[in-house]
């Protein structure tokens, strides 16, 4: 803020030319009118207009009708295929956020000892974020597969053949499955935040405290963890964020849902009912349901995190 | 292994021996969990490229190991099948676009923001603060309609434009911070020598801030070549399909050619693992910056 204003201060002070205020002000307003314009047609008018839509039955062709809170009420009392869209979602972002953050933080932990080939562990377990969800849905969908996949394969060889099953097509493991693979792509990325949340720590906090006799598990819980909270806030935000939305190309390329919708999230659903069977208000009235849902633990999470220990 | 609890004065020589060898035992335990979790994760992809390799026999019978004969055949078949030529080029005009769009307006934006006053200033940035946290899936039926109503469904410039749209602010709250930590003293000097402020922003900010400008390149370049969502709901002519929708195209007209799968997800996906292999500090910084500063 501070820079700013002395940047603004020096033109008048050099006292170069007058440019009167609104020519001024309008560079600014040119400036950013690309990025206004993109941002309210392809960002502020679709959350507008969903909002809109969601109070309409619409094909997407004839008029739309307004129908009042109708897509809201069927979508709590009569569409059971939403509400295990519903339930699954929250399973699945429950689950990724706490094993990803505590799985990441185990990792690194260990990766911030003293021992060789720390470069070689980092770059190997980061692998997969760069790779995309539809690349490793394909592949995982693979590895699963009970004709020629990896894990069925691998079971066998140590000896657990009664756990072998058709992961993806067995309702008892297919969500577990699909969650698994996002757990595993983005584990690497938020060892690799944790890590650099580990090295900035100082040393010397350590020794302080192994000199008063701290054991490793005091050390951790009362010098690691406190220290590494910032870190840890946006590594949680950063996977919560995207839990409830960052779900459909795995399961579209895995399962497309099923069997018998056990897999089903609300974005597929959403995508059925909007582009198969063309009700685009009711699927207006879903995404509303997800925004909002987003909207506020974003909110509510960076509120916090304000109040807290981190700010912005 | 420095931070061993006690102190070493009172310690008998058994006790040393106990604690070393407990110290190469806890050593011993670390390297094990971290070679099971990096064979875990790069295994997979070891197997991808064996199975690319193999005959459908070897597949089926040989699932662990690598390829007993060699078929490079599958990678010829694979390519012409599914078309992958056309898919790359398309996923690289799309992606270059998207970026080239990106990059420009919002670091225009970014740099009015951070070192213009003008009234409204504040509330700007605070709606793209808050749309920022707004993932496009939620409002993809009536982005549909929107990009529906101004023609450009199915083309490949409709694409970049939802992408360029969607990750605007992002984009533009990132590199904001970045020309906010760049001295204005630099600036005024030019200033005062009496240039613009769009040269001032071309000439002595742009060359500073190119850290900046490549970790919101890498991180959304990484995005629009990955990215399947928004492709999968706007693009459906063949012939206009980026690499995944492509290879989900692929995957779902040909059911039982499965060495052709292998080889064709191969095939997309080497050159990438190369690219993070060899520039894998950037990609690591690039992608971990990029979301954090989110």
């Amino acid at each position: 803020m501070t820079s700013t204003r002395a940047s603004e201060a020096a033109v008048p002070l050099a006292g170069r030319r007058t440019v009167p205020r609104v020519y001024r002000h309008l560079s600014a307003y040119l400036m950013l009118l690309p990025a206004v314009v993109l941002l309210v047609i392809f960002v502020i008018i679709p959350i507008g207009y969903g909002f809109y839509l969601s109070f309409h039955r619409w094909d997407g062709f004839n008029e739309p009708v307004f129908i009042g809170t109708r897509n809201y009420i069927r979508l709590i009392e009569r569409d059971d295929i939403f509400l295990k869209a519903v339930s699954n979602t929250i399973i699945f972002a429950i689950s990724v956020v706490l094993v990803k953050n505590l799985l990441g933080l185990f990792l690194a932990l260990l990766v911030n000892q003293k021992i060789r080939g720390v470069i070689f562990f980092r770059t190997a377990l980061f692998l997969p974020v760069t790779l995309s969800f539809v690349v490793i849905g394909l592949l995982w969908s693979w590895v699963y597969n009970p004709a020629f996949g990896l894990l069925n394969a691998g079971l066998e060889l140590l000896g657990l053949d009664n756990l072998v099953r058709p992961w993806l097509s067995d309702p008892a493991t297919a969500l577990g499955a699909i969650i698994t693979v996002d757990i595993w792509k983005w584990t690497g990325f938020h060892m690799v935040l944790f890590l650099a949340g580990l090295q900035a720590i100082p040393r010397d906090l350590y020794e302080v405290a192994i000199i008063d006799g701290a054991n490793a598990w005091t050390r951790l819980r009362r010098i690691t963890l406190p220290l590494l909270a910032p870190v840890t806030f946006i590594s949680v935000l950063l996977s919560l964020n995207g839990a409830f939305v960052r779900n459909f190309e795995l399961v579209f390329v895995m399962t497309d849902g099923g069997p018998n919708h056990t897999t089903e999230v609300v974005l597929t659903h959403l995508v059925t009912q909007a582009f198969r069977f063309g009700k685009l208000g009711y699927a207006s009235a879903m995404g509303f349901a997800l925004f909002l849902v987003v909207a506020v633990i974003a909110f509510t999470y960076i509120r916090i995190g304000r109040s807290g220990t981190y700010n912005f | 292994m420095a931070y061993a609890a006690g102190d070493n004065n009172t310690d008998s020589f058994g006790d040393v021996i106990s604690r070393h060898l407990s110290e190469r035992l806890k050593l011993l335990l670390v390297y094990a969990i971290l070679i099971i979790a990096t064979v875990q994760t790069i295994y997979p992809l070891f197997w991808m490229v064996f199975g690319s390799l193999k005959t459908d026999a070897d597949l089926f019978n040989n699932v662990w190991g690598p390829p007993r004969v060699m078929v490079w055949q599958n990678y010829i078949d694979a390519w012409r099948i599914a078309d992958l030529g056309a898919r790359i080029g398309n996923s690289i005009i799309i992606t270059a676009l998207s970026l080239t769009v990106l990059l420009i307006v919002s670091s225009i934006a970014a740099y009015t923001l951070a070192r213009l006053q003008f009234p409204g200033r504040q509330a700007i940035f605070l709606i793209i603060l808050a749309t920022m946290m707004i993932p496009p899936e939620v409002t993809v039926i009536p982005l549909f309609i929107v990009v529906r109503t101004l023609g450009i469904l199915n083309s490949r410039f409709g694409l970049v434009f939802v992408y360029a749209g969607t990750s605007m602010a992002f984009s533009i709250f990132l590199l904001r911070g970045f020309f906010m930590s760049i001295p204005p003293e630099l600036e005024d000097a030019a200033l005062v020598d009496g240039a613009n402020r769009l040269q001032v922003f071309w000439h002595i900010i742009m060359p500073l801030a190119r850290p900046g400008l490549a970790t919101v390149a890498i991180f959304q370049g990484m995005f629009f070549w990955n990215e399947f969502f928004l492709a999968f709901i706007f693009i459906r002519q063949a012939e206009l399909q980026t690499i995944p929708l492509g290879l989900v195209n692929f995957f779902y007209r040909y059911s039982a050619d499965w060495t052709l799968y292998f080889a064709a997800l191969s095939m997309v996906t080497i050159p990438v693992i190369i690219l993070y292999v060899a520039m894998q500090r950037w990609f690591i910084e690039g992608l971990t910056a990029g979301a954090v500063k989110s």
